[in-house]
């Protein structure tokens, strides 16, 4: 090793000792080679090490995940069986209870799983050769199922042109239901693969998906789409909706009460009417303006009620912008009992559902208004 | 001057000695001192496998990879459609036959020549266990060659090359790695008119490549370039079928012959 070898030298190499780890055999002797494949023993063997450190951790997180577990169910007087997950959490709140706002700053105890985040095994056997085809790529488990991907396309492809050939075309009923799903968010798809990704990278993956799924025979693979779908949270919560009451004479009615600025109104529907309106004793033209009666006169007109329910309201406070206010709102409430929830979702996106929040508010001293300043003068 | 250079590299491999002596070997005889080293290794090790290894160089076409193909196999793949006259690159006209109203045509029995030298390259470094990479740009392939790849065990790359997956390995991947010991191009132009980056990092690793060269392309700096055309799926497909057939050789005899799987 005295001589100083370079990429073209013809001196002779000498005889490399045969590697304990790695035999002899296996390797391709060249320069440098028998150095590189040391290299690549000591980093699995590092890898190994790494391994099963990790492993005798989770284990023993585990064992002491499990001994806290039946501790709190002794101490609330639960089954220390059936104390699931939930009532760990429910007894962490109640025996450590946080004054903090930050959720995640709040004492928790969860399953070291949860806590500590997967990690990808070994990508190369001791020889140095990769487990993965795509390894060299940089991000396998992406490429792969974007391989996967372009195989399923043609599955389907070669499959719709034989039902061509049968003359069949798509059943219209076997379409695959996607309805409350959307596809992963890049974050949940990079825990799926465990690799780290581009934007560009997300969004090619996503269009590709999308294609996959708008063609025709993709209930086909329904499983694989699965895996990149997640259900979507419901946003409204739903409140229960107060049923229809009936009068001595059983007539169906409903009563709210609504409120605008500082007026409060106390409506009641009665259903099989023939829209009669009484507002305070009087009829519509309590109001003065048409905008007032107008906004009276929408939720019923919206639900199509209109000249089949009869409003009595009686309102007080305010002016009569918040008067007419309160009373479209109590009216909205009402309607709710007759109506179904369809119309009832079509309504909450009219903005019928939503108490107006606005208050007035105060001026302050300096300012001509509650926003507004005086001429700002430079000097 | 390559063409020369290429000579001494197949000479030199065939005495058994300096499988990676890649680039310009010095004309001072490199041929006799490259006779030596190979009898001191017999010497040193009585060990069968090696013995089988050396064996395994005496022989033009060990694995028979002459029988894996016909001129008339490349002809009916559609092999021997080049490009324009006007795309031609300069250094590939030595491998063209002709043209039809300017289309170029390949010499198929020049193309056979270096096919069979690089399906023979390919299952001697199979059979000593080598890594594989099969390298492709075009997207209408990727899965063709992926799968290509996966058949016979070997890696594929037919993706976005990241710069530093041969030259700065260590980083790219987070640990050492093994680098390809062979790259197969089934197509050296990338989506673009330009030409694949791994052609250059592979010359600078001294990582050999074969590689089917278009008469767009550039074959200075593969070590084994095959003439044919790359854009056909015909075409490549026989290629990857020749190549998956060559590697699935090598290992065969390597199970056989080394008792390694």
């Amino acid at each position: 090793m005295a001589s100083i070898r370079c990429w073209n030298s013809t001196t002779p190499e000498p005889s490399s000792k045969p590697l304990t780890s790695v035999p002899a055999s296996d390797t391709i002797k060249h320069e440098g080679s028998g150095n590189q494949l040391i290299k690549v023993s000591k980093a699995m063997k590092a890898y190994q090490e790494k391994a099963q450190a990790l492993d005798a951790l989770m284990f023993e997180k585990t064992t002491e995940y499990e001994i806290g577990r039946r501790h709190l169910a002794n101490m609330m007087g639960e089954d220390p069986e059936t104390f699931t997950d939930e009532d760990i959490d429910t007894a962490i709140e109640y025996l450590f209870p946080s004054g903090l706002f930050e959720p995640r700053a709040r004492p928790l105890m969860k399953h070291p799983t949860e806590v500590f985040a997967r990690k990808k095994v070994a990508e190369f056997d001791e020889t140095g050769r990769p487990f993965h085809v795509l390894f060299y790529t940089g991000l396998p488990n992406y490429y792969q199922v974007l391989h996967d991907l372009s195989e399923k396309v043609r599955e389907l492809d070669s499959f719709s042109d034989r039902m061509m050939q049968y003359n069949i075309h798509k059943d219209p009923e076997r379409t695959l239901n996607v309805g409350g799903t959307e596809w992963v968010k890049k974050e949940q798809l990079e825990d799926i693969l465990l690799e780290k990704l581009k934007d560009k990278q997300y969004e090619f993956f996503v269009r590709s998906m999308n294609r996959l799924l708008d063609h025709p025979f993709s209930y086909r693979v329904e499983e694989f789409i699965m895996k990149f779908r997640k259900h979507v949270q419901i946003s409204v919560i739903h409140k229960e909706i107060p049923k229809l009451m009936f009068t001595a004479e059983g007539t169906p009615y409903m009563a709210a009460v609504g409120r605008r600025k500082t007026s409060t109104a106390s409506v009641t529907v009665y259903g099989r009417g023939s829209g009669k309106i009484s507002i305070n004793g009087e009829d519509l033209l309590y109001f003065k303006y048409i905008q007032d009666r107008e906004q009276v006169l929408f939720p019923l007109q919206f639900s199509g009620l209109l000249g089949k329910v009869d409003v009595v309201a009686d309102v007080d406070g305010g002016g009569f912008s918040g008067q007419s206010g309160a009373i479209r709102y109590a009216i909205s409430m009402a309607v709710r009992s007759f109506v179904d929830e369809q119309m009832m979702e079509k309504m909450r996106l009219a903005g019928l559902l939503t108490r107006d929040p606005r208050r007035h508010e105060r001026k302050k001293p300096g300012w001509k208004g509650a926003r507004a300043k005086y001429t700002w003068k430079k000097r | 001057m390559a063409t020369l250079g290429k000579k001494l590299f197949i000479l030199s491999v065939r005495m058994g000695r300096g499988l990676w002596h890649r680039g310009i070997v010095s004309s001072s005889n490199p041929v006799q001192s490259a006779v030596e080293p190979l009898e001191k290794l017999q010497e040193s090790s009585s060990d069968a496998i090696t013995e089988q290894m050396a064996k395994s160089l005496k022989y033009p076409d060990f694995f028979k990879v002459a029988e894996l193909f016909t001129v008339e196999d490349l002809f009916n793949a559609r092999v021997h459609l080049g490009h324009r006259e006007g795309s031609l690159n300069d250094h590939m006209s030595q491998f063209i036959f002709g043209s039809r109203l300017s289309h170029l045509i390949f010499d198929l029995d020049q193309t056979a020549t270096l096919l069979r030298e690089a399906l023979n390259f390919t299952a001697h470094i199979a059979f000593r266990g080598g890594i594989i990479l099969f390298v492709g740009r075009i997207p209408q392939h990727q899965v063709m060659i992926e799968n290509t790849a996966k058949e016979c065990g070997e890696y594929a790359h037919t993706r976005y090359w990241q710069g530093g997956v041969l030259t700065n390995s260590t980083i790219q991947f987070g640990s050492v790695i093994r680098l390809p010991d062979l790259i197969i191009f089934l197509h050296t132009m990338n989506n673009v008119i330009y030409e694949h980056t791994a052609i250059r990092d592979a010359a600078k690793m001294l990582i050999p490549t074969v590689g089917i060269v278009d008469t767009n392309c550039n074959p200075n700096l593969i070590t084994y370039p095959v003439p044919g055309n790359d854009d056909s799926a015909a075409s490549i497909s026989l290629f990857c079928n020749l190549f998956k057939a060559a590697i699935l050789r090598g290992k065969e005899k390597r199970k056989e012959l080394l008792g390694v799987h």
